[in-house]
């Protein structure tokens, strides 16, 4: 079929929405969990990365896309998308970094706008299922190693070609030696090129 | 001799009582009561604990006998819901970066933990400069002896520059090959940033 895949014409979030709410147990019922998420967006928003119950922070993660992708859809000039920020952001200054900060940080972005990650489990003591919940592109030191093992990263092939040129000028280093000095420098030499030292890789 | 004599005194006494009651000799009043022997048939009496136990107590003691498979099951546990027993875990990695443990799908606890200081210390510095004007720009967190990039100065007018008064920790380095601590060289070469 020549058509259009339609899905990809309408906006979707870029992550995994489960088909029914989790009800997070709060005495006021369901406006209480509104209100408790509408805390963790907007913590979500202002410090950038959070450390919550996994339930929690999954279920506003959901509520902090769905702003934002609002957000970079319809800008601040958009009445709705105007209410509703102000209805998810408890501290007014967050509107302004919402459409300032946040719209130009993800506008080209094709990924997801947070970040989800499993916190470690305590070992001891009651087992919480803790996560962290970080919005992309934030200052902050990356949580994971992204760039381990990887031949192919630009640090990694020049390290390889340093390599390659070290062992090449040990090995020219010996050839030149051999038709100077005979048998004795070529052992001393040969023992050179078995444990060629290594340039540090970190 | 003596039986005899005493057997016939009763006698006497005999004839004595029954002449005398003929004629209504001692009145009825002053009879003597007699009480028979005879004792009803009371009902039994039902059997009551506080009849063995009185003023003390009882400890809970088990009733029925718990079957073999009961025994086993509060023992062991169930393998589909609770198994008591102690199993080795199979989800155990190395972590790439520092070497300890962690649980797969979860982020390694030694590396997370340099990781969340060095985040809240980051978030504290914003926050102190946080006030309630509206937010318009993105942070640029700085170490000592780092340059902001390159840009006109008008660029950086009113902008978040959060600066960190210590070195940049070596595992938050940006760059693989070079310390971003370093004092940037005069060379005009244009170095390439954010590589990785």
């Amino acid at each position: 079929m020549n058509q259009a895949d339609v899905s990809k014409l309408v906006s979707k979030l870029r992550i995994n929405v489960l088909p029914k709410h989790r009800n997070l147990n709060n005495p006021k019922g369901p406006e209480g969990r509104i209100d408790k998420l509408r805390k963790t967006v907007t913590g979500l928003i202002k410090f950038e990365r959070i450390e919550l119950n996994y339930n929690r922070a999954d279920e506003a993660r959901q509520y902090a896309e769905r702003l934002i992708s609002e957000a970079i859809r319809h800008g601040d000039c958009h009445k709705p998308t105007m209410d509703t920020a102000n209805f998810w952001l408890l501290e007014k200054e967050l509107i302004h970094k919402l459409f300032k900060v946040l719209v130009p940080r993800y506008e080209a972005t094709n990924l997801s706008y947070t970040r989800l990650i499993s916190a470690p489990q305590q070992q001891y003591g009651r087992h919480t299922d803790k996560a962290v919940l970080e919005l992309r592109g934030n200052p902050f030191p990356d949580l994971m190693n992204y760039k381990t093992n990887n031949k192919l990263l630009i640090q990694n092939v020049l390290l390889d070609a340093a390599k390659q040129d070290y062992k090449q000028s040990k090995i020219n280093e010996i050839a030149n030696n051999i038709g100077k000095k005979g048998n004795s420098s070529l052992d001393k030499s040969s023992k050179n090129i078995e444990v060629p030292e290594k340039p540090t890789e970190s | 001799m003596i039986p005899r004599l005493t057997h016939i005194v009763q006698l006497m006494k005999n004839v004595e009582r029954n002449l005398f009651h003929m004629f209504g000799y001692p009145p009825k009043e002053l009879a003597l009561a007699y009480v028979h022997d005879y004792k009803p048939a009371t009902p039994a009496k039902k059997f009551s604990i506080n009849d063995i136990v009185g003023d003390g107590f009882l400890l809970a003691v088990p009733k029925f006998r718990r079957t073999t498979e009961r025994k086993l099951k509060r023992k062991f546990g169930s393998p589909e819901y609770v198994w008591k027993m102690l199993v080795p875990k199979n989800n155990i990695k190395v972590c790439e970066t520092c070497g300890h443990h962690h649980e797969k799908g979860r982020l390694c606890e030694h590396c997370y933990s340099k990781v969340k200081a060095e985040t809240e210390e980051i978030q504290a510095k914003i926050k102190e400069k946080l006030g309630i004007n509206p937010i318009e720009h993105d942070v640029v967190v700085l170490y000592q002896g780092e340059t902001l990039p390159d840009e006109p100065k008008e660029f950086w007018k009113g902008k978040r520059i959060i600066e960190m008064k210590k070195e940049r920790p070596q595992w938050f380095s940006k760059n693989l090959l070079q310390k971003t601590t370093q004092k940037p060289s005069k060379s005009t070469d244009v170095k390439p940033t954010d590589l990785a």
